[in-house]
């Protein structure tokens, strides 16, 4: 799907993402493919006899991916995830579900394209918001073509 | 007790070499990424679909370079080094590329606080990465827990061509 700047408007929530439940093997198989091999994600009683934490836990690399999909999905091919920050405030752990939001806070214009600016999470079941951040996408207008790529960031943006 | 001690202050703003992910873009690297992950956009592996985009090729996803420096062929295994050791945690090496290691003391731990990434372009099946880093800052605070450390890292990842993939700094907590 073609996303337009012309279509976004400010308060506009996204299609939130969801994953899960994460079990410990969803854990490990992000850690090999990662060859990370911080114990907190697969070894439990590491991570609680040792590090004192309540349960193995998600990789913060693990929801940064997650956030990254809802984005590019959101932005679609002709548009361009430029910006994007995560904040890890709280833990997630081990058998959580995760929902991916995100909602429109602000547009512009930025000469040849359009720069939309997103408020952007990861909650639990329970509601608990771990992981705040923001993001900036580039987007087409409707009259023309996609957002250049390799991305330039437009001056003074 | 301090954790910023002058040997750690003394590292801010130490910039590593201009480091070469020991792999390229490797088909099969990528898949078990996107499969760990869940996400099997076409553009990750079907040619022809990247082909018909702008990708012009299939690419790995945005912030795969930054999982691309892993421990070379012809290295010593970190694991049989520490494996007596009750207080390994599983952190290998540095937690940037060419970076040396904070000197902090036994048992320090690592926790992610965050991350601020700009993108410019993906990375290519079959490309090769590059990376630079610095420590951008580093700064005690006191938590209930004690003393600890936010150690901010900025890294610009390029291809082997020199074009600008990522812009990436990352926020740490070191207690």
């Amino acid at each position: 799907m073609r996303r337009c700047y012309e279509q976004v408007t400010v308060g506009e929530a996204l299609e939130p993402l969801v994953k899960g439940p994460l079990t410990s093997a969803h854990l490990m198989r992000w850690s090999a493919a990662m060859e990370n091999w911080h114990k907190i994600h697969y070894d439990r009683e590491f991570a609680v006899e040792h590090d004192k934490l309540p349960d193995l836990l998600v990789n913060g690399t693990l929801k940064q991916q997650f956030v990254m999909q809802l984005l590019r999905q959101w932005a679609g091919n002709d548009g361009w995830v430029w910006k994007v920050s995560f904040q890890f405030r709280a833990m997630n752990v081990v058998d959580e579900t995760l929902r991916v939001w995100g909602r429109v806070t602000g547009r512009r214009e930025a000469g040849g394209f359009g720069l939309v600016d997103l408020e952007l999470g990861i909650v639990n079941g329970g509601d608990k918001e771990s992981t705040p951040g923001a993001a900036v996408i580039a987007l087409p207008y409707e009259t023309g073509g996609p957002v250049p790529y390799p991305f330039v960031p437009p001056p003074g943006a | 007790m301090s954790l910023l001690t002058s040997e750690v202050e003394k590292l801010i703003g130490a910039e590593s070499g201009v480091e070469v992910a020991c792999d390229a873009v490797e088909r099969g690297a990528v898949r078990c990424y996107v499969q760990a992950y869940m996400d099997e956009d076409p553009i990750f592996h079907s040619e022809e679909t990247a082909r018909g985009l702008r990708w012009g090729a299939s690419v790995a996803p945005p912030l795969f370079p930054m999982n691309m420096f892993r421990r070379p062929f012809g290295t010593p295994d970190p694991f049989a080094e520490r494996a007596a050791d009750p207080d390994f945690d599983g952190i290998v090496g540095s937690t940037a590329p060419g970076l040396p290691p904070l000197p902090l003391p036994k048992g320090i731990g690592l926790l992610n606080a965050g991350t601020e990434v700009e993108v410019f372009r993906y990375a290519r099946h079959g490309e090769s990465v590059t990376a630079k880093s610095r420590y951008h800052s580093i700064t005690e605070k006191l938590s209930s827990k004690g003393p600890m450390l936010l150690v901010v890292i900025e890294t610009e990842y390029r291809s082997g061509g020199g074009d600008l993939l990522l812009r990436v700094r990352k926020t740490q907590i070191r207690r």
